[in-house]
C-alpha cells in the first residue's frame, strides 16, 4: 500500500501540530477528569454515609438530645449551605438540629442514598442525600452540596478550553512564523531559478549557513547548474567554433571541388585533387567524430562502463604505445609511477586521456627534448597522472582557454589536430570526478590530470 | 564471396555494391529490414553488411539477433552512423562480428570484411605461421626471415602476427589500434606509421623482396606477391 504524506507545507505543519497537540491534551485531561470525577463522588458518598452511620449510632446510645447537640455542634455556623447539610426532625416533623430549616420537600420517602434538589436558604441546590429513619419515628437527613464540585468541574472544564484554545493560537501563529522563514527561503529560490530560467546561467542559490536540509538542497541544485552552464557554454563554443573551424574545411574542399569541375585538369591532376578532397573530408569527419565524443562523455552515459583500471599499467602502455614517435624526434620520453594504482574508471577513455595528453606533448616538445609522465597517489582518493615537457609550454592567460573546445595556441594553429585533445581530456577527468589543471614547467607545459580512485563513491 | 548488403540509402548501396563486386565479390542487395530478413534466412552467404536504422519493421539488430537465435554463424558487420561506444557494444552483443561507423572509407570496410571472411574460414589455431621467407613461430616467439633471426619487441610481435594473420588483405590504422592496442580513439600524430616502419625496419631491411606494404588511402599489407 502506498501511504500519501501531505505535501510539506506551513498550513500542513500548523494544523499538524494543533491536531497533536489537542490529542497529547485530551490524552491528559480525560484520564484525570474519569479519575477525579470517580475518586471525589466515592469519598463523598463514603464520608455521608459514615456521617449518617455515626450520626445512628450516636441516637442509639446517647437519644435525641445528644444527637442534636452533635448536629448543631457540626454545622454551626453554616453559611449558604455550602457545607455540609444535616437535619434531625422529631416524629411529629419539628426540628430539633440542623441547619435547614424544616423538612425539605422532594426528599424520597425510604431512607438510604439519592441525588436530589432541594431548596437550601431558599436556593434549589442539587445535593447527593442519605437520609435515615431512627427508631421512634425520628429522622436524620445528611447532605452534601453537589453544586460546588459542578462549580469545579465547570473551572476545569473552562481550564481545558482555554489550553485547547491556547493550543490552537500557538499552532496558528508558529504556522505564520514558518510559513515566513521557510516562504523567505524558498522564494529567493525560486526568484533565483527564474532569472536563470531566463538565461543568467551563471547565478547561483545563496547557500545558508546552518548545514540543514536546505543547504544541502541548494548546494545539490548549484551543482546541477554547474553542469548546466558548463553543457551550455559547451554547446554554445561548439556552435561557434564549428563556424570557423569546420568551415574552413569544408570551404577548402568546396572551392577544391568547385576548380576541379572548371578547370577539368588531365587526369593524374584529378586523382590527386580528389585524394585532397578525401583527406579534406576526413579531416571535418575527425572533427566530428572528436565532437561526438566529447557530447558522449560530457552526458555522463560513460560511467556504466566504469571498472577497475591499473593507472600505472596504462601510463606504461600509453608511453610504450608514443615511444618510437619520441625515438623519431630524438625525445626522451620516460614513465614513472609506483606498482599498483587502482582507479575505478572506463579503460578506453583513460586510455583515450593518458593518449592525448602524450601526443600533445610530443607535438609540442622540441627536438632532443625531453617528457616526463608520471603518476602519483595524491591522497586516499585521489590519483594524479602528471605529463611534462620542456616545450614552449602556454602563456598563462591561454592556459584554461586550450581546455575548451576548438581553442588553439595560435601558434599552433600549423600544427596537426583539431584542437579537441585537451578538451577531451578535461571531460574525461570531469567524468571521473576530476579535473585536468596546466602549469608551468620552466620551461614548458605539466599538464595534471586528477582523478577520483572511486568516483561511483564520491558522487554518492 | 557471396554478400548480402543490407542499406537502405540508395548512393551508399550503389556505392558499397561496386566496390565489392570489383573486388570480386558477388553482391545481393535488400534495401529494407523485411527484405534482408528474408534474404539472410533463405539462402546462404559467406558475410552480411547490416545497416543498423532500417524501414520495413525490423532494424539491423533485430535481424542479426534474430539470426543469431536461430543458429546462424554467418559474419556479420554492422555499418551505422551510431558511433557511441555503448552503441557498439549493443551492436556487438546483438552477435555483430564487427562494427564500422559511418561515413566510411571504402578501404575500411572491405579491410574489415576480409578479415572476416578469412576468420569464418580458418578457425584452426596454427603454432607456426609463414609468409615467403617469413616464418613465425607463436608458441616461442621466434620470428625468422630467410633463416635469420628476427628481434621483436612483444608489441612488435603482436602487431606481426595480426598483419599475418591478415596476410594479402589490407588492414587500415583503425583495425591496427583496435586490435594490437585495443585503443578505440583516434591519435591525432601518425603512431601507427611510425610502429609500422619500425617492424619494416626490423623485417624487410636488407632484404630484396618488402613484405610489408603500405596502401594508400587505406593501411596496409603484408604480402609475398609481387
Amino acid at each position: 500500500m502506498n501511504l500519501r504524506l501531505p505535501g510539506f507545507s506551513a498550513r500542513t505543519i500548523a494544523i499538524g501540530y494543533a491536531v497533536v497537540s489537542l490529542l497529547v491534551l485530551a490524552m491528559f485531561a480525560g484520564p484525570l477528569w474519569f479519575a477525579w470525577h470517580k475518586n471525589i463522588g466515592e469519598v463523598r458518598t463514603q464520608l455521608l454515609k459514615s456521617d449518617a452511620r455515626h450520626l445512628s449510632n450516636l441516637f442509639e446510645r446517647q437519644g435525641p438530645p445528644a444527637l442534636a447537640a452533635a448536629i448543631d455542634s457540626q454545622v454551626h455556623g453554616v453559611n449558604d449551605g455550602v457545607r455540609k447539610i444535616m437535619l434531625l426532625v422529631a416524629p411529629d416533623g419539628a426540628k430539633l438540629a440542623g441547619n435547614l430549616p424544616e423538612w425539605p420537600e422532594g426528599v424520597p420517602e425510604r431512607d438510604g442514598l439519592c441525588q436530589v434538589t432541594i431548596r437550601v436558604d431558599d436556593k434549589p441546590r442539587n445535593v447527593e442525600l442519605v437520609r435515615v429513619t431512627l427508631e421512634d419515628g425520628y429522622m436524620l437527613l445528611v447532605a452534601s452540596n453537589l453544586d460546588r464540585f459542578q462549580q469545579l468541574e465547570r473551572l476545569f472544564a473552562y481550564g481545558l478550553l482555554g489550553c485547547a484554545l491556547a493550543v490552537l493560537v500557538g499552532a496558528a501563529l508558529g504556522g505564520v512564523l514558518i510559513r515566513r522563514a521557510l516562504l523567505g527561503r524558498v522564494q529567493r529560490i525560486s526568484q533565483t531559478t527564474a532569472s536563470i530560467i531566463e538565461g543568467k546561467l551563471s547565478h547561483r542559490l545563496v547557500e545558508p549557513c546552518d548545514g540543514d536540509e536546505l543547504q544541502q538542497l541548494t548546494r545539490t541544485v548549484n551543482r546541477m547548474l554547474d553542469q548546466i552552464e558548463h553543457l551550455v557554454t559547451g554547446v554554445q563554443d561548439v556552435s561557434n567554433a564549428i563556424a570557423h573551424d569546420l568551415r574552413t574545411p569544408l570551404s577548402e574542399l568546396r572551392a577544391r571541388l568547385e576548380e576541379l569541375s572548371v578547370a577539368r585538369p588531365a587526369g593524374e591532376e584529378t586523382f590527386a585533387e580528389i585524394d585532397a578532397a578525401i583527406d579534406d573530408v576526413d579531416r571535418v569527419m575527425g572533427i566530428f567524430n572528436a565532437l561526438l565524443r566529447l557530447a558522449e562523455i560530457d552526458s555522463g552515459s560513460r560511467r556504466g562502463g566504469f571498472v577497475e583500471v591499473d593507472l600505472a599499467a596504462l601510463g606504461a602502455e600509453v608511453t610504450e604505445f608514443y615511444g618510437p614517435v619520441a625515438e623519431l624526434k630524438d625525445i626522451d620520453l620516460g614513465f614513472d609511477a609506483p606498482e599498483d594504482l587502482r582507479v575505478v574508471g572506463d579503460p578506453v577513455l583513460l586510455a583515450q586521456a593518458l593518449g592525448n595528453m602524450a601526443d600533445n606533448a610530443l607535438k609540442f616538445a622540441p627536438v632532443r627534448g625531453t617528457i616526463a609522465i608520471t603518476a602519483r597517489r595524491l591522497d586516499a582518493d585521489t590519483v594524479a597522472v602528471v605529463v611534462a615537457d620542456n616545450g614552449p609550454g602556454i602563456p598563462e592567460h591561454e592556459r584554461t582557454r586550450v581546455i575548451e573546445r576548438f581553442y588553439r595556441v595560435d601558434a599552433s594553429r600549423g600544427t596537426p589536430g583539431v584542437g579537441l585533445g585537451l578538451s577531451v581530456v578535461s571531460a574525461v577527468a570531469r567524468l571521473h570526478g576530476g579535473a585536468l589543471t596546466l602549469e608551468d614547467n620552466h620551461p614548458g607545459l605539466r599538464a595534471t590530470l586528477r582523478l577520483q580512485a572511486n568516483p561511483a563513491a564520491q558522487a554518492r | 564471396m557471396k554478400l548480402l548488403l543490407v542499406e537502405d540509402n540508395e548512393r551508399v548501396a550503389r556505392f558499397v555494391r561496386k566496390g565489392l563486386t570489383e573486388a570480386g565479390h558477388t553482391v545481393d542487395h535488400a534495401d529494407n529490414g523485411r527484405d534482408g530478413m528474408y534474404h539472410a534466412v533463405s539462402e546462404p552467404y559467406d558475410a552480411i553488411v547490416m545497416d543498423r536504422m532500417l524501414p520495413g519493421g525490423i532494424d539491423g539488430l533485430g535481424i542479426v539477433e534474430a539470426l543469431r537465435q536461430q543458429g546462424n554463424r554467418v559474419p556479420i558487420l554492422i555499418l551505422s552512423a551510431l558511433d557511441g561506444v555503448d552503441d557498439r557494444i549493443r551492436g556487438l552483443r546483438a552477435g555483430g562480428d564487427d562494427y564500422l561507423t559511418k561515413p566510411f572509407a571504402f578501404g575500411e570496410l572491405l579491410a574489415r570484411l576480409d578479415a572476416l571472411l578469412r576468420r569464418s574460414q580458418s578457425q584452426a589455431v596454427e603454432t607456426v605461421m609463414t609468409l615467403g621467407d617469413l616464418s613465425v613461430d607463436m608458441l616461442s616467439h621466434r620470428v625468422t626471415r630467410a633463416g635469420k633471426p628476427v628481434a621483436l619487441q612483444p608489441r612488435e610481435f603482436k602487431l606481426l602476427t595480426y598483419l599475418l594473420r591478415h596476410a594479402n588483405q589490407v588492414v587500415t590504422r583503425t583495425m591496427l589500434l583496435e586490435s594490437v592496442w585495443d585503443y578505440h580513439f583516434d591519435p591525432q600524430t601518425n603512431v601507427i606509421d611510425v610502429h609500422i616502419s619500425k617492424l619494416r625496419q626490423k623485417i624487410d631491411a636488407g632484404f630484396a623482396t618488402p613484405l610489408l606494404r603500405t596502401v594508400r588511402n587505406a593501411g596496409y599489407m603484408l604480402t609475398d606477391q609481387p
